[in-house]
């Protein structure tokens, strides 16, 4: 699975978009979170990796921005494992090794709309990837954060 | 009585040992292994020492500087260093950088702890001073950046190190608090914990045999001292502190980490251990404590107060398992202090002895058993919300809005507060939502009342109370208890009655 970002902008949050992307293409894809008010909205998606091309270009036919996101930066040098971060996390991206380092996973972690660990963590070694980072929007040939 | 058979040994007898290379040195965690496996007996034979560490944020740290004389001198009256101010407690040149205070143009990010650890890892720091000026020392400003190397002396000073243990902190109140507990998600959706349980150095000593006055410690990467109890050290209760000292100039910024906690302030990490020399078999039992014997409170940190209300005991074995239990919920916690960097600062002091850097001390003095840590005698109370809160008015969620309207007037309030038949609290009507629906003539309650209600309680002080109104720019808040039972109103009017007084 492969996970994306769109960003809607203030015309498209009233718009069904992402049933129609799913019916007209008949692929099934996972809401993991979404933040959306009158002037925009983010949505995070997970779609399986032989489908993300198309579901991605049929996302920008409709007007959507979408991007595959490094969703969180950790600065291995500053976080010094005390695991403030862990118990905070909702979708459980962050646990311990048996070295007793903190671990994030990044397949689970679902970024900007949720940030909660990022404000928590003494060490400043954690941060947002803003979505503005040019070098994340997603090509037609989406290669995936390892 | 034949060397094999000697039920004691001394500290110099280890220290013997250690110049020749040849002392037996486990850390705490390998020594709960030994004396699991191999007993008491075996464990004596073989272990002459038992190293322990601990990695939390020490809030009540800091370090002294001597800076030396200025041409023409200045007596520093205040001082900066990368804009965080240091105090000046005594003669010109002397300085003490506090962990806790921050930086004025980065508050809550860069502190005292910053600048401690930068100067350990020998970056350069910029200092400034002002002063009124004498005719013994003249100057009144002076700018200049600092290294440690242009320091005279550089000493971290710690008030208080090496809790014995601390408390699990959870919120259970409705809105993320942010503590030097760390963040804390409302209705006790997440837990922390301090200290390293098993590992921590008073809890292998508990009667502080062997740990006191002048004991050489493992203190920041470098060598330190335990120069006596730590303030609030409360032995009784199992929450014995230290105070310690070390040169600053031999410490390493792995073991001495600047920390900024979002809204509390900035601390510092430090990395602390302790060796226990093995004299008895008293001292292997005490050493081979396991987490599933050390207890500490679940305390509610919701609660603005001194006395938090203690939720449940807990181990440290459930606190590192992850998970918690309190009132049939489950609860993750997290640990705020480094139990990684715990063990390598064991494992460090344990490399230190073993190659014969490192030798044991025994102290001058014992430790204070019996003192006791008092609350703070005050002069003058504080105003809490119950000493202001009235009775509040009520409705029925199937009222009309007539009828609540009537009511207001009657009553001559603005907040009618909304409760189910036992008197829990639903939502809040004003009377700018009755005058709204009478305008859009909306009948049905449920239509205008808000249900995400900001509540007070009857013990928080009245000051946050006040605060919280004026977050949600609102004017009044219905005063609940733990099971959301209605108590009474507090509104913004109360809170300006108060202070004309």
């Amino acid at each position: 699975m492969v996970r994306i970002l769109l960003r809607l902008n203030e015309n498209l949050v009233s718009e069904p978009i992402v049933s129609e992307v799913i019916l007209e293409n008949k692929v099934l894809v996972a809401i993991l979170a979404a933040h959306i008010n009158s002037k925009g909205g983010e949505i995070v998606l997970e779609v399986p990796d032989e489908e993300v091309d198309k579901i991605v270009s049929a996302f920008r036919q409709k007007g959507a921005t979408v991007t595959v996101p490094k969703l969180i930066e950790v600065d291995s040098n500053r976080c010094f494992s005390c695991g403030s971060c862990v118990a905070l996390c909702p979708v459980e991206a962050i646990g311990v090794t048996e070295d007793l380092s903190i671990q994030f996973n990044k397949e689970k972690c679902v970024g900007s709309v949720c940030n909660i660990c990022v404000d928590a963590c003494p060490a400043r070694a954690i941060n947002s990837v803003k979505f503005s980072n040019a070098e994340n929007m997603c090509s037609s040939n989406v290669h995936r954060e390892k | 009585m034949s060397k094999q058979n000697q039920k004691t040994r001394t500290i110099e007898e280890i220290n013997q040992k250690i110049f020749k290379g040849d002392a037996q040195v486990l850390t705490a965690e390998e020594m709960k292994k030994l004396v699991e496996s191999s007993g008491v007996e075996v464990a004596f034979k073989e272990v002459d020492v038992v190293t322990t560490g601990t990695f939390g944020a020490m809030c009540s740290s800091g370090a002294v500087l001597n800076l030396g004389h200025s041409d023409p001198p200045i007596k520093i009256q205040r001082a900066w260093i990368n804009d965080v101010e240091v105090c000046h407690p005594c003669a010109a040149a002397d300085l003490f950088v506090g962990a806790t205070n921050s930086c004025e143009k980065r508050p809550f990010e860069y502190g005292g702890g910053h600048v401690i650890q930068e100067l350990v890892a020998g970056n350069e720091v910029e200092l400034r001073a002002t002063a009124y000026g004498t005719d013994c020392y003249p100057r009144t400003a002076v700018k200049t950046t600092i290294t440690k190397d242009d320091l005279n002396q550089f000493y971290l000073l710690n008030f208080r190190n090496g809790y014995q243990r601390y408390n699990c902190a959870v919120n259970c109140g409705d809105e993320t608090i942010y503590t030097y507990m760390s963040k804390l998600l409302p209705r006790m959706r997440n837990a922390t914990f301090s200290g390293a349980g098993e590992f921590s150095p008073l809890m292998n000593d508990p009667d502080y045999e062997t740990i006191g006055f002048g004991t050489k410690i493992f203190l920041g990467g470098g060598q330190g001292y335990i120069i006596g109890e730590g303030t609030q050290h409360c032995p009784k209760n199992l929450n014995g502190t230290l105070m310690v000292k070390g040169d600053a100039k031999k410490m390493s910024p792995e073991f001495l980490q600047g920390a900024a906690f979002t809204r509390y302030g900035t601390s510092l990490y430090i990395g602390l251990g302790v060796p226990i020399p093995i004299l008895n078999e008293g001292l292997v039992k005490k050493t081979a404590i396991r987490d599933t014997e050390i207890f500490t409170d679940v305390i509610d940190y919701s609660v603005m107060r001194r006395d938090r209300p203690k939720l449940r005991k807990v181990s440290y074995a459930e606190l590192k398992s992850g998970a918690i239990t309190v009132n049939d919920k489950r609860i993750r916690v997290s640990s705020l202090s480094s139990l990684k960097m715990a063990k390598k600062v064991s494992q460090t002091l344990k490399n230190w002895i073993d190659e014969g850097q490192f030798t044991l001390t025994a102290p001058i003095e014992r430790l204070p058993l019996d003192t006791v840590f008092k609350p703070m005698r005050q002069t003058q109370e504080i105003p809490f919300v119950s000493n202001v809160m009235h009775f509040a008015v009520t409705c029925l969620e199937n009222e009309e809005i007539r009828v609540i309207a009537e009511r207001i007037v009657t009553k001559s309030v603005n907040h009618i507060v909304v409760t189910s038949s036992d008197s829990k609290l639903l939502g809040i009507v004003t009377s700018w939502d009755i005058t709204r629906a009478m305008a859009e003539g909306k009948k049905v309650l449920a239509d205008i009342e808000t249900r995400r209600v900001i509540t007070a309680k009857p013990d928080e002080p009245l000051e946050s109370a006040s605060k919280r109104m004026a977050q949600h720019n609102i004017s009044a808040l219905p005063v609940v208890d733990a099971e959301r039972k209605v108590l009474g109103i507090v509104t913004s009017e109360d809170v300006s009655k108060l202070l004309g007084r």
